[in-house]
């Protein structure tokens, strides 16, 4: 069976709310889901991401729009006619069943024939590493195996697609670095169209095809991680996808080849990719710490700061610098060989000419 | 005791004020329809509920009110002021409420007594022990075992009167002794209310208390009691609602110059044949008796603060209790435990003895009494209980279900129905029961099923509630992991929320079996030569004065309530083994 994709058009989702009366949850999301792909909802809690998922479940019914998975419109059909696999924050497995019911459920519920039913069983409990848990109880299990039996479950009945709703925020962070390869892993392997929910953005940068960034209730960006890092569109997006500073500046020139902008003192070239800019015009740059470089004060050019904190992180340090009145973040990796500023000591900042970005929405 | 239902009402009733959200309000009630229609299981199960509701609760009052306020087709307050102006109706009116303050008042010392000495005192665990089971005993007991007890003790001929004492024409009938028996009886409410109550206050506020130097008794005076007061309030009126219900204590010893509203009732229909007078008295004992249900549910309940401090912080000595405080609070709650021990004694020792009072030759008579003629009260009470066990237990589980669970139209003026038959006296109950089922369109009178009906409606509550604090427990995602699988609501509720809940199954269809063991105040209308129950049979031993088979009875129903209470005690242990969800206690509510 090769994989369908999915299309949501403008799905709206209301609640009551008891001081606001009634809220949007969701707003008029339209996303569509390739074949195979990975898509991840990302955002802050209470952005809609997770509605947005339980949506396409089938779990919660939209106010108004549609959703289809492959051609077939999924919209007036219950969970448990869509043929879907999701996976649940807290494993959601049947507390009195053992493993091996446990991932049988799905199949039992089909009325599948014995035999079939414990060969399936056990090659998915083999593929996600859990041969010999059958007779075991959930409560007997860590958490990271309760997630392998969660996922066991999901797939065992062979769904159309694979719903993830934060399915790695319960475990520890190392387990949850090696849980993430493993379901990117699978999800390769079963050739399945899967979509991811987390608030987490390494999360997201590592496990997905694409990425589609919700803010109240709204997708605001979608593309690859790649994208959203080089291009946000939004400041809320340039915050959220990796850490940045937001400098004002004025445009001094403008060129068929890009702009330049005075920022904090200093002309800094940008690529001015259709925003249009004109002279004069106040914009905004999406200034990453890494790409600052900091010098000492007697290296000549360059913009002069003080350090004014410091936290060494092994790989980086972290810096915030004083400049006239901003504060700026700037990250220097490989610190031990490089060497490390103490607090107060001034310094020069470096910007590079190239590979700033400037934020495409005029004021943000 | 605060249920799900009154927080519903609370929260949500702010919302009702803001104009603009009524129609959020409107476009969710279609879309809660849109969804029950859609789920044709949901649907089903949801009209069906419904109709036995109806049927069975909503019918029957409609009837009762209906016989009280409207003559000819008309609305008159006619039968009400006939009612009203008969002295000896007002003098029982005012009887019931004055019972049932002292009652509550008595009721609740000396629950607190226990509950303080159990949580405060530093007792060993087996005086606590000694201390829970006499208290439990006395709530698995038919309720007038104790008034029983008391005309063995201080009757005519009693034990104690006559023969300890030698006093001759002292008469137990009256507010003294019911009083006393009624306390005996429901102070264990009390207690099982005060006692997690105080159990929750944190020692280290105490401390704190002590630390700032004060005396241990301004501590009490000043931090302890104030923080009880609610749970006083509440245990006063839960004691206040069991006394105004009681029934056959008063029967039993309240005697002629002490009549009080449920007997009066009973007798106008059963002595008089007076259903209407019957319906109106009972009318006016439903005013005060929803008042104080209202009253705790939904004001009361609401008001503990022991939950404020919350996580209780390191372990620490209590030091509520100054060590020479210990002994005589000990033996003031090991007194009550004696008294109680000593009616149970008595009450077997009756079952055993020939005469009580003036023949104690040992004797197995009345049980042989009992075995053969009262052969057909057991066996119906056993049929009509082992017919509702299941039955209730079902239906609790069911109506708990759909209320926590699922979003459907009238889903909280279903669960604040089917609490109006646990809320209101039996007999309240047992009459709008005979009235309603007496004559066409639904003849039920003498049938199994109208006591089965009775039994089921009243006393399921338990496991409704049982089931609601379980499912509360239970994360909605694993009944959403079921569906993504493909289930139906039916399979889901079959296979996994069901097996999950079993012991709030349990819970339900023991209270149900219990009380189908020893409840009488509603189906004392209710019974009929084809049908008859033990405690029926032992009231109408008490009143011809066949003390002996009585007791027997009365024996017999305490062993096989103990044993039934020990198998689902058994089986709640198993099912917690298998690790599912924890179950507090069957009694509880």
């Amino acid at each position: 069976m090769s994989a369908i994709g999915i299309r949501i058009e403008s799905v709206s989702k209301r609640f009551a709310h008891r001081v606001k009366g009634e809220v949007y949850a969701v707003r008029s999301v339209s996303l569509t889901v390739q074949p195979a792909e990975l898509l991840t909802l990302l955002g802050p809690s209470g952005c809609g991401k997770t509605t947005t998922l339980r949506m396409i479940a089938g779990f919660e019914q939209p106010d108004s729009g549609r959703v289809f998975i492959g051609e077939q419109d999924v919209t007036g059909l219950m969970a448990n006619q869509r043929n879907i696999g999701f996976v649940f924050q807290n494993y959601a497995l049947f507390p009195h069943l053992s493993v091996f019911e446990n991932v049988a459920y799905g199949l039992r519920v089909q009325r599948q024939p014995e035999g079939d039913i414990s060969r399936a069983v056990s090659d998915v409990l083999a593929l996600v590493g859990l041969q010999g848990y059958e007779r075991q109880f959930p409560n007997q299990l860590s958490g990271g195996e309760q997630q392998r039996v969660a996922l066991a479950r999901a797939i065992v009945i062979r769904p159309r697609v694979l719903l993830f709703d934060e399915p790695l925020s319960n475990l520890d962070a190392k387990l949850r670095v090696h849980m993430r390869g493993e379901l990117r892993e699978l999800q390769k392997r079963l050739d399945i169209t899967a979509v991811y929910v987390t608030h987490d953005q390494e999360e997201a940068m590592a496990i997905s095809d694409r990425i589609a960034v919700m803010h109240h209730g709204a997708i605001v960006q979608e593309g690859t991680a790649e994208d959203l890092y080089r291009r946000p569109a939004s400041e809320f997006v340039a915050q959220f996808i990796g850490r940045t500073n937001l400098l004002a500046g004025r445009v001094v020139s403008a060129g068929p080849g890009g702009i330049e902008v005075d920022v904090v003192g200093q002309r800094i070239r940008v690529s001015d990719e259709g925003t249009r800019a004109g002279l004069g015009q106040t914009v905004h740059l999406v200034v990453r710490p890494e790409v600052i470089e900091l010098r000492p004060e007697d290296s000549g050019a360059g913009v002069p700061g003080t350090i004014v904190s410091r936290t060494f992180l092994g790989e980086k340090a972290e810096y915030e610098v004083r400049v006239g009145t901003d504060l700026l973040q700037v990250a220097s990796y490989n610190p031990v060989q490089r060497g490390l500023f103490p607090v107060g000591q001034r310094v020069t900042l470096h910007f590079p000419t190239e590979g700033i970005q400037l934020l495409s929405e005029g004021s943000a | 005791m605060g249920g799900p239902a009154g927080r519903f009402l609370i929260r949500r009733s702010p919302c009702f004020l803001e104009a603009s959200f009524v129609i959020g309000i409107a476009a969710m009630r279609a879309n809660s329809w849109r969804r029950t229609l859609r789920d044709p299981a949901l649907f089903a199960t949801v009209v069906t509920l419904w109709a036995l509701l109806a049927l069975f609760i909503l019918f029957p009052l409609a009837n009762l009110l209906a016989r009280t306020f409207i003559e000819g087709g008309h609305f008159t307050l006619a039968n009400l002021g006939a009612i009203l102006r008969d002295a000896n109706h007002r003098q029982a009116f005012w009887n019931s409420l004055l019972l049932a303050a002292l009652v509550g008042l008595c009721g609740t010392i000396l629950g607190f007594l226990y509950a303080f000495t159990a949580v405060r005192a530093n007792l060993s665990r087996a005086w606590i022990t000694v201390l829970d089971a006499a208290s439990l005993l006395l709530l698995i007991s038919p309720p007038f075992t104790s008034a029983i007890a008391m005309i063995f003790s201080f009757g005519a001929r009693g034990l104690i009167t006559y023969h300890l004492l030698g006093i001759k024409g002292f008469t137990v009938y009256g507010l003294h002794s019911t009083l006393f028996s009624e306390t005996f009886t429901y102070f264990p409410i009390a207690y099982l209310t005060l006692k997690p109550i105080l159990h929750g206050i944190d020692p280290n506020v105490e401390d704190m208390a002590f630390s700032l130097g004060s005396s241990r008794w301004r501590v009490f005076r000043t931090v302890t009691l104030p923080l009880t007061i609610p749970g006083l309030a509440n245990a006063f009126l839960l004691l206040f609602a069991a006394s105004l219900a009681d029934f056959a204590t008063p029967l039993i010893l309240a005697g002629n110059s002490f009549p009080v509203l449920p007997t009066q009732a009973y007798l106008q229909i059963t002595g008089l044949f007076d259903l209407k007078g019957g319906a109106v008295l009972s009318f006016v004992l439903l005013v005060p008796a929803l008042a104080v249900y209202l009253l705790q549910r939904f004001w009361v309940s609401r008001r503990y603060y022991v939950t404020i401090t919350g996580k209780v912080g390191a372990q620490t000595a209590i030091k509520s209790v100054a060590p020479w405080a210990r002994a005589p609070l000990l033996c003031a709650c090991l007194l009550v435990a004696g008294v109680i021990l000593y009616f149970y004694a008595l009450l077997f020792y009756a079952s055993v003895v020939v005469a009580l009072g003036a023949n104690h030759a040992w004797t197995w008579q009345h049980y042989r009494v009992i075995f053969t003629e009262g052969l057909k009260a057991i066996h119906d009470t056993l049929i009509i209980g082992g017919a509702g066990m299941p039955l209730g237990g079902l239906y609790g589980i069911l109506l708990g279900y759909l209320v926590a669970k699922k979003i459907f139209p009238g889903r909280q003026a279903m669960e604040i129905v089917s609490m109006i038959n646990y809320a209101l006296p039996g007999t309240i109950v047992g009459i709008a029961y005979l009235i309603a089922f007496n004559d066409p369109p639904l003849v039920l009178t003498g049938t199994a099923l109208i006591i089965v009906a009775c039994y089921v409606f009243r006393y399921s509550p338990t496991g409704i509630r049982a089931t609601v604090a379980l499912l509360q427990q239970i994360d909605p995602s694993i009944e959403e992991a079921s569906e993504s699988l493909g289930a139906s609501s039916g399979t889901t509720f079959r296979r996994i929320t069901l097996p999950l809940i079993l012991p709030a199954f349990f819970a339900g269809l023991g209270v149900v079996f219990i009380r189908s063991m020893t409840a009488i105040s509603a189906t004392i209308f209710l019974v009929s030569i084809n049908w008859t129950l033990i405690t029926v049979r032992i009231l109408e031993n008490m009143t011809e004065l066949s003390l002996g088979p009585a007791a027997a009875f009365s024996v017999l129903v305490v062993i096989i309530v103990f044993v039934v209470i020990i198998l689902i005690s058994g089986l709640l242990r198993r099912f917690r083994a298998a690790g599912a969800v924890e179950m507090t206690s069957i009694l509880g509510g």
